[in-house]
Order: C-alpha cells, then sequence, then structure tokens
C-alpha cells in the first residue's frame, strides 16, 4: 500500500526494477505486481465508482468499505489457518469479541446495563482497544486448546465460535441480549480544514469535524484502505520475521519444529493471538459503520465464509487471500442477491417466466439461484483442497513445495513424504 | 397528533421534492414529467419468508400502479430484498438503506418486515433523512421508550428528526392482547409460556407474560429455547404437562418451530396454542403442525381487511385480487403494506392518528383460529379484531 | 533417554565428575519421573500448575450444578414422575445421538478424520425417506396401526443402503484423494463437503421445516405418572440393538478384526494383507447405514426435518463421541445417552437458553482434562 505512489521509473541495477527512495518495487515479483494493481485498483475504485454509475457510486463505495472488513478478517484468518496451520473454525468469535468492544465502549449501551454509566471512547483509541480484547480473548482461549492437536483443535474452536454469539446473547442485561446493541457512536476526526471543496453555501476556511456517516462514504472507504493497508505491511512483515517463519515450520512439520528449539506452544499461541488481533480490528470498524452489533451477527455461517476466502485465494499467500476475500465477497454480497432479479428480467425478456413459476417443491429459476450459496461455498473449499491445494494465488512456499515435488517424482523418488 | 405526524413525514419528502425540482437527481421520466420519484421498499423476498415479502412488495407495486404521477412527477417502485440464506439480515438491510441513501431519486421507502432489520435502517436513514413506514414492525422498542429499551429511540433516531412510522400495533400491546384473549374469552388461568429466545419472540412473551400475571393468570412454567439447535420439544412440553397448564404461549416465528411444538404435544398434553403474529396466518405453520394443527389461536397487528369484511376496502382488495390472482399474492401484511404504500405516495393517505414517534394511538389487532381442513385460506380462521388502549 | 538438559556448556570432564558424585539409583529416579511426566502430559493427565488447579475448579463448578440440580428435582411438585419422564424423554434423543456419534466415531477411530458431513449424511437419510413416504401418499391417518411398520421397515432399509452408497461416495471423492496431504486438507474438504450436502439439500427442500409425519403407531403405557409411548420405546430398543449388533460385527467378524487393525497401525495391516483402502470404505459405509437408520427414524420421531439440521446436530453428536472416548464404539453409544440425558435434565430444571452452551463447555472440558472420554481407547496424540 505504501508503495502505491506513481513514480518515474529509473534506470535501475537490474530490469523491471522501480526505486523509490529506500524501497525497491521489483516488477518481476508476482505478489508486488498483485499488491500494486490492488493499491492502485483501490485508490481509483471511488472515482471510477462514480464515473459508471454516473454520481451515485456512493452505496458501491460503502459496500466496497464493508468488503474491507472481510478482507481484515480473511487477512487475520490466514495467519492462524495459512501460516501456522491450525484450523480455526470458530473465527467469528473474536470478530464479536473486537465489535462489542466498540458497541459497549463507544454508544449509550452501558446507561442501560448494571453500572448505569454511559462511556464513548473515541472510536480512534478503541481500536486499539478492540485489538487488545481481541487478543487477549485469542490467548485465553489458545492457552488451554493449543495443546491439542490440529483437528481437535477444530472442533474446540468451533464450539468457542457457537459459545460466543449465545453468551452475548444470553447475558442480556450486559449485552442487549438479542436485540444487540444499536444507535453506536460514529467515528469523527476532531477538526477538518474546510475549503472550496465543501459543500454549496459553506464558508471558506471553517473549521469543522469530520463525522463519519453514511452521507460521507468515501470517509469510510479512506479508513477502511488505511486499515487494511496497516494491517497488510504489519502481517507480512510478520511472515518474514523469525515469528512467522517459525509458524511456517509448524505447519509443515510440528515435531521437527520442536527439534529445532521452537517453543511450538507459545509461537502458536502468538498465531492465535495474532489472528484474533486482526478480526479485533476489523469488529470495531464493522460496529462503527453499520452501526449495529447483534448476536445473530456472528454466527458459524461468518466463520465459513471467511475460511472459504481464504481457502479460495490461497493458505498462506497474503495476496492471494485478498483476492479471494474480495472474490467471495463480490459473489456473497452482490452477485448472488441480485441474481434472482436478473434472472427475473432476463426470463420475462426472453418469455420463459413459465420456468420461473414456482411449483411443489421447484422454487422458481430466481429463487433456485439465491439458494446456490451453500453449494458453491462447499464446492470451492472442496474442489480447491482436491484440484489445486495452493488456492487462485499460491504462496510461495507452496509454488516451491509443488515444484520439489515435481522434481522428485520426476527423479522417481515419490514417496518421500506421507 | 395528526398535524405532527403529517408534517415530520413531510418534511424529508419535501426536502426530496425540492431537490429533484432542482435538477439534483432523478432521471427524466416521460416527455410531461417533471422527473421521477423512487419509492423504494425492504422486504424478505427471497427463500422462506418470501411468502410474507413478495406479497408485501406486489401491494406496494400494486398501490404505485394506482398512482403513476404526483404534482408531475413520475413514481417509480425499487424493492430490495433484505434476506440473506433465505432469513430477513439486518446488516443486509443497513446495506440496503446506505443504497437508498446514497441514490437520490429515493424519497421514501416502505417496510422494513421485521423490527431487527429496522433498528439497523433507523439510524442510517434518518441521517438522511428518508422517510420509511413499516406495515410489521412491531418491537416496541423503535417507537417506545421504556427503561429495558437499548437503545431508546431517541438514541436509535441519533438525534435527528424521526423519520420511522409504522402502522402497526407494538409488542408490549400484541403479547397483551392475547394475554386479554385468553383470559377473557378463552376462560383460562394458567399458562406455560415459551419463546425462540430472539428479538420478536422474547420481547412479545416477555409482554404476554407481564400482562397474563396483571389479569390474576399463573405461569406454570416459563422458558427461552434455542430456535436453532431445538427439535426435542418434549421436555418443554412435559414442564408444561406437570404443572397443569391449560394453555400454551409461545413467542416466535414459523421458522422457529413453535408449530412442530403443537406437534409435538400430540399425546403428551392436548391443550391449545397461542401466539403472535410470527406464526398466526401463516400456512407454513399449519403444515408443520401436521395432524395436530387444531386448537393454534394467533393474532395479527392491525385489523384483517379481507376476512374482516371492511367494506372501505374491499374495492381494493378485489383490484388487487384481479391483478394477483394467486392465493398465495395475500399474506399476513399484504393490504398493510399497501396502507403504508399509499400512505406515502400522497403523505395524507388514510386518516391514522400517530404520536411524535410515528405510532398509531389507537391499534387493532386480529384474533385467529387454526382451521387445517380449510386449505383455501391456508389453515387459518377468522375469529375478530379488537381494539387494545393501553399496555400493562 | 538422558534426562538433562541438552546444549549445556559444560565440557565433558566437568559432566563426567558430575555423573560420577550423583547416586545412580537418582539418576534413575529422575529418569523415572520425568518419563511418567512426559507420559502424563502426552495423556493430558496433567499440564501444569494452573491447568491442574483448573481441574479442582472445574470440579467444583460440577459439584455445585449437581446440587442445584438434586435440589430443583426436589423441590418439582412432582419429584418422581417428572423426573422419570425426564429421564424417558432424555433417552429417546439420546438414543438418535448415539447412532449418530457412532459414525463419527468409527471414522475417527480408522482414519483420524472429524467427518463434518457425517450429520448431513443423517439429514440426506431423513429426506430420503420423507420423498419415499410422501410419494406412497402415507400421512397420518392414512394408514393406521402395526400395518405401516410393513412399509416402513423397506423404506427405511432402503435409506440405509442409499446413505451408505452417498457416503463411500464421498469417502472416495473427497478423502482418499487427501489421505497423505497435509492434516489441515481434509479437514477442510470435509466442512466442504458438509456444504454440499446442505447446499443439495437446500436446493432441494428450500429453507423452510419440512413436515414428517408421524407414523409410528400411538398407544402408550403410564407408570407411576410417568408415560412410554410405542415411539420413545421403538428409538431406543431399535438404537440399541443396532449399537449392539455393531458391536459384536466389530469384535467378531472378519471385516471387523480388519478395521481394528486398520485402526491401530495402517501400515502394519496393510502389510499383513488388509485391503486398506476397502476397509476404510466399508467404514464409512457402515457408519452412513446407521445415518440413514437416524435419518429416518428423526423423522418420525421429532415429526420435522430441515436442511441444515446436521450443523446443530453434527456438533452434539461428535461432542458425544468425544464423551464416550473417540474411536470407542459402546463409548459412543454411551456418551450419546450421556448429552441426551443431559439436555433433557438442564431442560427441564434449568433456563433452556444456556443449554447448547453447556454442551459445548462439556466438549471442551472432556478434551483438555480427560481427552481419552469416559470409557477411553484412543488417546488423542498431543504436541
Amino acid at each position: 500500500m505504501s508503495s502505491a505512489t506513481v513514480a518515474r521509473p529509473r534506470p535501475g541495477p537490474r530490469r523491471g526494477r522501480i526505486r523509490i527512495g529506500r524501497f525497491t518495487l521489483n516488477l518481476r515479483d508476482r505478489d508486488t505486481v498483485i499488491y500494486l494493481a490492488l493499491a492502485i485498483g483501490a485508490l481509483a475504485f471511488p472515482t471510477v465508482a462514480d464515473f459508471v454509475t454516473g454520481g451515485a457510486g456512493g452505496s458501491i463505495v460503502l459496500l466496497a468499505a464493508d468488503a474491507g472488513v472481510y478482507v481484515l478478517l480473511a487477512l487475520g484468518l490466514n495467519v492462524v489457518v495459512g501460516f501456522a496451520g491450525l484450523l480455526d473454525l470458530g473465527y467469528a468469535a473474536f470478530f464479536a469479541i473486537g465489535a462489542y468492544t466498540y458497541a459497549l465502549m463507544a454508544s449509550g449501551a452501558l446507561f442501560h446495563t448494571p453500572l448505569h454509566h454511559a462511556i464513548h471512547i473515541p472510536f480512534w483509541l478503541l481500536l486499539v482497544v478492540g485489538v487488545m480484547i481481541a487478543a487477549t480473548a485469542g490467548a485465553l482461549l489458545g492457552a488451554p486448546t493449543l495443546r491439542l492437536r490440529g483437528d481437535y483443535l477444530a472442533i474446540v474452536t468451533l464450539g468457542f465460535g457457537e459459545i460466543v454469539p449465545r453468551v452475548f446473547r444470553n447475558a442480556g442485561d450486559w449485552t442487549g441480549g438479542i436485540n444487540g446493541l444499536s444507535a453506536l457512536d460514529n467515528p469523527v476526526l476532531p477538526y477538518w480544514v474546510d475549503g472550496p471543496w465543501a459543500g454549496v453555501g459553506e464558508q471558506f476556511g471553517i473549521v469543522k469535524d469530520l463525522i463519519f456517516s453514511v452521507a460521507n462514504p468515501t470517509a469510510w472507504y479512506v479508513l477502511m484502505l488505511i486499515l487494511v493497508g496497516i494491517s497488510v505491511v504489519m502481517l507480512n512483515n510478520l511472515r518474514k520475521s523469525r515469528l512467522g517463519r517459525a509458524w511456517m515450520a509448524i505447519r509443515e512439520d510440528e515435531t521437527a519444529a520442536q527439534a529445532m528449539g521452537i517453543n511450538t506452544v507459545s509461537t502458536k499461541l502468538l498465531a492465535f493471538a495474532m489472528g484474533a488481533a486482526t478480526s479485533g480490528f476489523a469488529g470495531c470498524f464493522y460496529g462503527a459503520k453499520l452501526s449495529l452489533v447483534s448476536p445473530e451477527n456472528f454466527q458459524f455461517q461468518v466463520s465459513i465464509t471467511i475460511l472459504v476466502m481464504i481457502v479460495l485465494g490461497g493458505m498462506g499467500s497474503m495476496p492471494g487471500v485478498i483476492v479471494g476475500s474480495l472474490t467471495v465477497y463480490l459473489i456473497l454480497f452482490k452477485i448472488l442477491p441480485d441474481a434472482p432479479n436478473q434472472v427475473h428480467s432476463l426470463l420475462a425478456t426472453t418469455g420463459f417466466t413459465a420456468i420461473d413459476q414456482p411449483t411443489g417443491d421447484w422454487p422458481g429459476l430466481g429463487e433456485f439461484v439465491s439458494r446456490l450459496k451453500f453449494l458453491l461455498f462447499g464446492l470451492i473449499l472442496v474442489t480447491t483442497m482436491l484440484l489445486r491445494p495452493g488456492g487462485l494465488i499460491p504462496s510461495r512456499a507452496e509454488i516451491d513445495v509443488e515444484r520439489a515435488a515435481k522434481e522428485t517424482s520426476a527423479l522417481g523418488l515419490e514417496g518421500a513424504q506421507g | 397528533m395528526r398535524l405532527t405526524r403529517l408534517k415530520a413525514l413531510a418534511l424529508p419528502v419535501a426536502a426530496v421534492f425540492a431537490t429533484v425540482a432542482c435538477g439534483g437527481g432523478g432521471t427524466t421520466g416521460g416527455g410531461s414529467s417533471k422527473g421521477t420519484i423512487v419509492i423504494a421498499s425492504d422486504y424478505p423476498a427471497s427463500g422462506g419468508e418470501a411468502s410474507t415479502g413478495i406479497p408485501e412488495q406486489q401491494a406496494v407495486a400494486f398501490a404505485v400502479s394506482q398512482h403513476q404521477t404526483i404534482k408531475g412527477f413520475t413514481i417509480q417502485y425499487k424493492p430490495f430484498d433484505d434476506a440473506i440464506n433465505g432469513v430477513h439480515d439486518p446488516q443486509k438491510g443497513a446495506q440496503n438503506a446506505t443504497t437508498m441513501a446514497g441514490d437520490s431519486s429515493i424519497v421514501a421507502m416502505v417496510g422494513p418486515n421485521n423490527s431487527n432489520v429496522a433498528k439497523a435502517m433507523i439510524p442510517i436513514l434518518a441521517a438522511v433523512p428518508l422517510a420509511m413506514v413499516s406495515p410489521a414492525n412491531t418491537n416496541e422498542c423503535l417507537t417506545k421508550s421504556f427503561s429495558y429499551c437499548n437503545p431508546a429511540p431517541s438514541e436509535l433516531r441519533k438525534g435527528s428528526t424521526n423519520n420511522y412510522f409504522r402502522i402497526a400495533g407494538t409488542d408490549d400491546q400484541q403479547g397483551p392482547a392475547m394475554a386479554v384473549y385468553a383470559h377473557d374469552t378463552l376462560k383460562f388461568t394458567k399458562a406455560a409460556i415459551f419463546s425462540d429466545n430472539e428479538t420478536f419472540g422474547k420481547g412479545v412473551a416477555d409482554n404476554f407474560q407481564k400482562k397474563w400475571t396483571s389479569l390474576g393468570g399463573t405461569v406454570v412454567v416459563r422458558n427461552d429455547y434455542d430456535a436453532k439447535n431445538t427439535s426435542d420439544f418434549k421436555t418443554y412440553i412435559n414442564s408444561a404437562k406437570s404443572g397443569g397448564a391449560q394453555f400454551v404461549y409461545i413467542g416466535a416465528t414459523t421458522g422457529n418451530k413453535p408449530c412442530i411444538f403443537k406437534a409435538q404435544m400430540k399425546g403428551i398434553l392436548d391443550v391449545p396454542l397461542t401466539g403472535p403474529d410470527g406464526f398466526a396466518l401463516d400456512p407454513q405453520c399449519i403444515k408443520d403442525a401436521g395432524d395436530n394443527a387444531t386448537n393454534i389461536y394467533g393474532t395479527t397487528a392491525g385489523s384483517d381487511p379481507v376476512a374482516g369484511n371492511d367494506p372501505n376496502a374491499k374495492s381494493t382488495i378485489d383490484a388487487y385480487k384481479k391483478v394477483y390472482s394467486k392465493p398465495t399474492d395475500i399474506a399476513t401484511y399484504t393490504f398493510q403494506s399497501y396502507d403504508c404504500a399509499i400512505l406515502l405516495i400522497d403523505a395524507i393517505g388514510r386518516a391514522i392518528d400517530a404520536n411524535q414517534n410515528g405510532d398509531i394511538t389507537t391499534p387493532v389487532f386480529s384474533y385467529y383460529q387454526s382451521d387445517p381442513t380449510n386449505t383455501a385460506t391456508g389453515g387459518w380462521k377468522y375469529l375478530s379484531s379488537q381494539g387494545v388502549t393501553s399496555s400493562s | 533417554m538422558d534426562g538433562s538438559p541438552a546444549g549445556t556448556t559444560q565440557d565433558s570432564a566437568l559432566a563426567e565428575k558430575a555423573e560420577e558424585v550423583e547416586d545412580p539409583a537418582a539418576i534413575a529416579a529422575r529418569d523415572q519421573a520425568w518419563t511418567e511426566g512426559l507420559m502424563a502430559v502426552r495423556a493430558g493427565m496433567v499440564g501444569n500448575r494452573w491447568v491442574r488447579l483448573l481441574r479442582w475448579l472445574v470440579l467444583g463448578v460440577v459439584i455445585v450444578v449437581l446440587l442445584l440440580m438434586a435440589r430443583n428435582i426436589a423441590t418439582h411438585s412432582q419429584p418422581l414422575a417428572y423426573f422419570l419422564q425426564t429421564i424417558v424423554y432424555g433417552l429417546g434423543s439420546g438414543s438418535l445421538y448415539a447412532l449418530i456419534a457412532l459414525g463419527y466415531t468409527m471414522v475417527y477411530g480408522i482414519i483420524e478424520l472429524i467427518n463434518f458431513a457425517h450429520a448431513d449424511v443423517v439429514t440426506f437419510g431423513g429426506f430420503i425417506s420423507l420423498s419415499v413416504v410422501t410419494a406412497f401418499g402415507f400421512k397420518e391417518g392414512v394408514v393406521n396401526g402395526p400395518l405401516i411398520l410393513l412399509a416402513l421397515v423397506p423404506i427405511t432399509a432402503g435409506t440405509m443402503l442409499v446413505c451408505g452408497l452417498l457416503n463411500i461416495t464421498i469417502e472416495r471423492v473427497a478423502y482418499r484423494p487427501l489421505r497423505n496431504a497435509p492434516r489441515v486438507s481434509p479437514l477442510i474438504t470435509a466442512a466442504g463437503m458438509s456444504f454440499v450436502l446442505e447446499g443439495l439439500m437446500f436446493l432441494w427442500k428450500g429453507p423452510v421445516n419440512n413436515h414428517y409425519p408421524d407414523l409410528i403407531p400411538t398407544g402408550q403405557l403410564t407408570l407411576i405418572g410417568t408415560t412410554v409411548r410405542i415411539k420413545d420405546a421403538v428409538v431406543v430398543v431399535l438404537a440399541l440393538l443396532l449399537v449392539l449388533a455393531l458391536d459384536t460385527f466389530v469384535t467378531k467378524s472378519k471385516l471387523g478384526k480388519a478395521m481394528r487393525a486398520t485402526a491401530q497401525d495402517r501400515d502394519a495391516a496393510s502389510l499383513m494383507g488388509i485391503d486398506i483402502n476397502r476397509t476404510i470404505a466399508a467404514t464409512f459405509f457402515i457408519g452412513a447405514v446407521l445415518a440413514g437408520f437416524a435419518g429416518t427414524m428423526y423423522g418420525l420421531y421429532f415429526g420435522n426435518i430441515v436442511f441444515d439440521l446436521g450443523f446443530a446436530t453434527g456438533l452434539v453428536a461428535f461432542t458425544a463421541a468425544v464423551l464416550g472416548g473417540i474411536g470407542n464404539i459402546r463409548g459412543a453409544a454411551l456418551g450419546g445417552l450421556c448429552i441426551g440425558m443431559f439436555e433433557a435434565f438442564w431442560n427441564s430444571y434449568f433456563v433452556s437458553a444456556w443449554t447448547q452452551v453447556m454442551i459445548f463447555v462439556i466438549l471442551t472440558l472432556v478434551l483438555l482434562f480427560r481427552p481419552a472420554g469416559l470409557l477411553g481407547m484412543r488417546v488423542p496424540d498431543r504436541t
């Protein structure tokens, strides 16, 4: 993200490299190119959306900001599943914890609890607090369960993912129960210099607050972009760090990693905490933007959606995960919901309205299409694992492993693994 | 009272009229038209809840087709679907709201169908402002300030002028309405009360319980079940039976299995099941209850224009039936949805008084009993409609 | 193995000196303790001080809950009848959980895979038999009395067969190619398979509850204020018979022995001439046969089926399998009954909104403190 500034290409030491200050962009590197394309696409998106829709791009931009929440979640889960190889099926629980942290500390909600005092902490501070609380929750869950082997961990996290929303739902005195908490504070940037670019009739040079609201889609979008940018840079650095290499060592062979002197429990714990932290980030943003937090928004569906995103994109590959999450989001929240109407109008224009009429078990083609979600999710998971375990954009390690496997089999040394 | 409502409703509408007149938005309609204004709706239009949502949409479309222009503007209708996986979804509702907020040609909306969706949409649309009129939201906390309401209605609107109106009576009246009926008409004294532990179900069951106790009735058991994970209700039925319950009240929507509860009562406990509009008048409930679908009583908010033989509504209903002729084209809140659209379209509509938060002052509830043999009505029999003046 | 910490910087002479000074018995004792400690940690009996403390805490909470329940049982208006009736209903749903848990436990026992799709096979079975029943026009009041059993037996048998074949296909397509892949891969495929099945059933039947006709003849027996309906008795007795049959099959038959051998050591079994692929497929088949039966019984007993039933039920049934000791057939049956009973008692005597939370708490606690389960067989690997 940081390297998004357009720079004049200088004659570098090698072809395909651009130097900007200390940074060198290697245009022959696949990941760099993808990041660059994503960054340019992201920056141009609001303008393009406005242009395409003829000035009414606001809602699309807001939708894109929502997509960012899933990108953050997928990046976080990628640390746990992709980097460290731990299957977490209850990831939405940490998301919920982040969101509820924001909801309780930035609204009138605590006034209705036994505390009887509302707390209104600014969004910016709560971003940090939410991250810390989610990370702590991750560590607390991880500490006892990470001693379990992988598949048991999957089922414990699945249970945890079921428990957390239920606890939020049942502890009505504190969390608003099934109603959830709504009317949460909007983030506010204290001072914002208005200029002639402000709306008609506003004076030049007046200083006022910038309130993040629906009327201001670009503000949300930019905020999301910054959050994603920070997360990508941080997680990328983590991946390359000693800790990141330890995660991958554990993923490949835990016993060997332990023999190499890696403290597997604390390393896995850190993976869990880092993953949870990222979703805490996402949770705060989600709560602030939707202005509503309810236990129904953090069901197993959410956990599995995020898993589908990273499996499709490529486990362990950060650009892959971003692309995967955007793809799945587009399918889930744009294409599938719009599909029935598209089908209706298509059938109406072509005259095949007969197959659109519900009879017996047949719900009509439009409705049928909208029901494809579960099947699609399942098929993505199964076919990706069977045909292309690395996902759409495999991580480099995955490519190396595949290459090595090919070489091994070419040498007739098959059976070395397993 | 009435003036307050009209003024409040007129405000956002007028504001957008001004925008449209200034050429701020909207595409040009026909040659004589000054422009197009769009009325949106937000209902669950796919999956299991489509049986309610689609007729509601059709009713709005019908109302718009009756009033194609207003003051020289062409009126168009744009439906939104708030269902994900066949269930209404607050997040989808909020996204729809932001879409509406971003589309300057949309002046107002009809809906939503579900209270928790409304809770997500109100703060977003109050800030615009964009008027919403719901035919079916019954959660009291959307408009009324009770101590347990979190957030309070004023917090929900975030200090903006009220933009939300509804014509349905609220749960703090709907629950008690059945309590009064069970006490006065059915002459019962011992109730077993359950809920699906969701916003609507638990709220209406709580309010039923309050009224029931104040009427002097006994509660033999009160429990909230986890709808998603429960398919075995026999332990609950047993607890009702051992307490000697004369009837069961379940605050739930059809999908949360109240009528499966009734099916499992077969052979164990032969008493009536009563409940709110979550399952009353829903044909699916009758299917769920199987051969034990007799003796189910339910309320819906509002009078029943079809079965109630309202002479004023007859011509409208007949006209609607001409366009939408299938029996499934009329469901629980179909004509309420029509009323909302009419209300919006000329901002005068029918003479309904509403208070400052958008509630009508004299809500009416209709009572129904299950009647599995009558397949034409989806298995329900209309009993009566009564006004309920105040809550407990 | 030497118990002294590795990587010391002492030079060898010093080390030798230390060895000489130390009493050989002490070294032996220390090694012994070290080995025992390792074994204990591996078995999950002791983790560290905090885990031990947590164990006492959990034990305390469990005792408090039991006492509270005892109080609620004793203070009920009809203590005995209500208590016994709760047991009857607990047994009914518990025996269905037991049948489903068997499928999980068998598959886990043999290839150490949590077959997430198993409970969806159960739902699938329910839908298949429902379709056949509807196609023949059976519903309440049309065919009465024991005659209906003549129709139900072949329908159930057919359903069991179809489910078995389905599960073999799933194993062949989705799990077998990944047998040597990293552990996380088959797990993800299993979750994906579960979604594929749910998706198919969603397309087929939609999101609504599907009424399953109440075909088992009515009739009941009342003793001490407790009613046992034919339905309750049929479910429990048939489930019990199936568990016994399966247990005998696995211990006595040749295929059963092959299964156990494969579960114990796949390579060794293969060397002994056991066809691994065939044995594993057989395991999936038998698990799914039980699933088909469970699905049909589920519909008949509870009167409805919905496409995503498998998710909720599967999690509870898996908990039952873990509680009984995963890999252990009698354990799964016992675990199922325990969980069913727990659910019934919690619903009857406590606030039912917390029942599911409690079941997941049980799952977590069992995995943490007694991963071998009640009866214990396969101790899950720890790292």
